[in-house]
């Protein structure tokens, strides 16, 4: 891009040459400063890879050092049979189930609460907005005797259905961005002969796309991290997720499992989220500067 | 189109609904009742069993006996609680002030095009894929006594660090790094959502006028990013309290000797270790009325700045 410029300035004048290349300098020392803030800022997860292919012996040997001297591949298909292909399986059940039901309960909740016309509507956008603030362990009892009371605990409804039904803050996201959208196009569309149901299939969900992606993207990741439910809501290790298989990891003390091991079994859980994540990053951007949020 | 619109408006609409307010009632109660019947069971009868809850005794056996204000005397009279209140707003403050003042600060600075700021941007986003779980297993090891690299960094500029989570002193801090470390991505994200929304013509013109970078920040991109500032606050603040548990719950299990015992935690404690499940569901309607106290303050924040 700049060598297409250059030229062109050439011919112009001297002193706009000597202007546009301090600015050319400024801008690459600006794209230098973003790469060396952003490797600090990630520098614990680059820490993380690079332990991943340490052998214990080197991770433990003092001074530390940054970089393996061998790279131990050996590590990953250890954590691989540590963590189970079953929890990887159920990471992804547990995540697809849970956005999928509160993505439609949410588009429809928001579409409900931002445009149609009922009395209660204030109060149970208030309701909505309420549960955001009480936190999940306060209500982790009382969920489980609910679950319970169902015949839920241990089964896969048990496990996603009640994250699932946190559909406050999807519904919100979905409400900021519809009621946003021109009343005509609904009132257009009413007039002629369309239900709701038509309305929000034809034209909400398609006109929601970026909210969509920046609502995917935060409950795809807040559900695959999650820990406590998935842990009190299954007693049996079938249906274990994966950082229930990852957490007894963490203390160093008391692992028989090599600590590079746990390294490599956090990498694996961390890659699938890392490479959505960069997938899903630049319709995050414009899908949250198209709600309005604040 | 306004041919066809016309006759739908004159040809008297029938059964005209009583209150135009009301108009669309059964279509939203038909709509809704999928995501309210979820949010009600899984939701809504939890959050008030948690409220009742915290005026009865309970163990899990049997069914819970009601103790009246008993709990709530309990929570005035025991240190630990006020320990853990305060370090959850230690906690909070520390936490927040600097997630937000450093996510617009790197908002700016990465708010540039360009394909190759693309890529490099990504590496401000990956501790926000990051599971507590995952952070937990790398951050021991970065503040491990003996081998940990950041003692052994901290060495070679001729500093001896401290037992970073067994130290009663800098185990909140140490915490608070690995907080702001994962909750910067959310807040650049939200700030750069923000920024898109100033034009690039506006900057442009104010650095031809002469405008320094101080100016343009002072002049121009604050007023733009400040009604999204009590968002970034609110989202943090929600994450350094009611998020705090994993990371406490990983790391330091509350200790050492209740150094990095927060609200949360204790709840938790008192609830699932004790099985004191009233007195936890007190602690947790302290923690609720913080919650709605500091958020109210920064709504009223927020309306007091919209009004000027």
């Amino acid at each position: 891009m700049t060598a297409a410029r250059m030229p062109r300035v050439a011919t112009a004048a001297a002193a706009p040459r000597r202007k546009t290349s301090r600015k050319v300098i400024r801008r690459r020392l600006r794209v230098l400063a973003i790469l060396l803030v952003g490797l600090v800022l990630a520098a614990p997860l680059l820490y993380l890879l690079s332990a991943s292919l340490m052998n214990d012996a080197q991770l433990t040997r003092y001074p530390p050092s940054v970089f393996p001297s061998q790279l131990h591949f050996g590590n990953y298909s250890a954590a691989f049979d540590y963590l189970k292909a079953r929890s990887i399986l159920n990471s992804l059940i547990f995540t697809v189930g849970v956005v999928g039901v509160q993505w439609m309960l949410c588009v429809s909740g928001g579409l409900v609460v931002a445009k149609m016309r009922f009395r209660t509507r204030n109060l149970l956008t208030g309701a909505f907005g309420i549960s955001l603030f009480v936190p999940a362990i306060s209500t982790l009892i009382p969920t489980f005797v609910v679950a319970d009371k169902l015949h839920l605990i241990n089964t896969y409804p048990g496990l996603i259905l009640p994250i699932a039904a946190q559909t406050g803050f999807g519904t919100l996201i979905f409400r900021q961005f519809i009621v946003n959208l021109p009343d005509a196009l609904i009132e257009a569309a009413r007039l002629d002969g369309a239900g709701w149901w038509i309305i929000l299939r034809r034209i909400i969900i398609p006109l929601c796309r970026p909210a969509s992606g920046a609502y995917i993207a935060i409950s795809t990741l807040t559900a695959w991290n999650m820990y406590v439910w998935p842990l009190v809501a299954t007693t049996n290790g079938s249906l274990a997720v994966l950082t229930l298989a990852l957490a007894p990891l963490a203390s160093s003390q008391y692992s028989t499992v090599p600590q590079t091991v746990g390294m490599a079994a956090a990498v694996i859980t961390t890659v699938p989220m890392l490479i959505a994540f960069i997938v899903a990053q630049r319709a995050f951007v414009r899908g949250l500067a198209g709600t309005g949020l604040e | 189109m306004t041919t066809v619109a016309t006759p739908a408006r004159i040809v008297p609409s029938p059964p005209k609904p009583a209150n135009p307010a009301n108009r669309d009632r059964w279509a939203a109660a038909i709509m809704i009742s999928p995501n309210l019947l979820l949010f009600t069971i899984f939701v809504g009868i939890p959050i008030i069993g948690a409220i009742l809850l915290s005026f009865c005794h309970w163990n899990l056996t049997g069914l819970p006996a009601w103790a009246g204000l008993a709990n709530y005397s309990e929570l005035m009279h025991d240190p630990t609680a006020k320990t853990a209140l305060v370090n959850t707003i230690l906690f909070a403050l520390f936490g927040v002030a600097p997630t937000v003042v450093l996510g617009l600060l790197i908002a700016v600075l990465i708010n540039v095009p360009g394909r190759v700021v693309n890529v490099f941007r990504t590496l401000y986003y990956v501790p926000a894929v990051v599971s507590f779980a995952a952070s937990a297993v790398l951050w021991q090891w970065i503040y491990h006594p003996s081998t940990g690299i950041l003692d052994f960094f901290l060495s070679k500029v001729g500093v001896s660090g401290p037992q970073w989570l067994s130290d009663s002193s800098v185990a909140l801090p140490a915490l608070d790094v690995i907080g702001i470390w994962m909750s910067l991505p959310v807040s650049v994200l939200l700030y750069m959502a923000a920024l898109q929304r100033i034009p690039e013509s506006t900057l442009e013109a104010a650095t031809l006028d002469g405008c320094g970078p101080v100016r343009r920040m002072v002049n121009i991109v604050w007023p733009g990013v400040r009604p999204m500032t009590i968002l970034v606050a609110i989202v943090a603040f929600l994450a350094f309290t009611n998020g705090s548990f994993d990371l406490v719950n990983i790391m330091t299990q509350g200790g050492p000797v209740n150094a990095t015992t927060t609200l949360i935690y204790y709840t938790y404690y008192q609830s699932i270790d004790n099985l004191n499940l009233g007195y936890g569901a007190a602690l947790t309607v302290l923690q609720l009325l913080l919650i709605i106290v500091v958020i109210a303050g920064a709504r009223g924040l927020q309306l007091l700045g919209a009004r000027r």
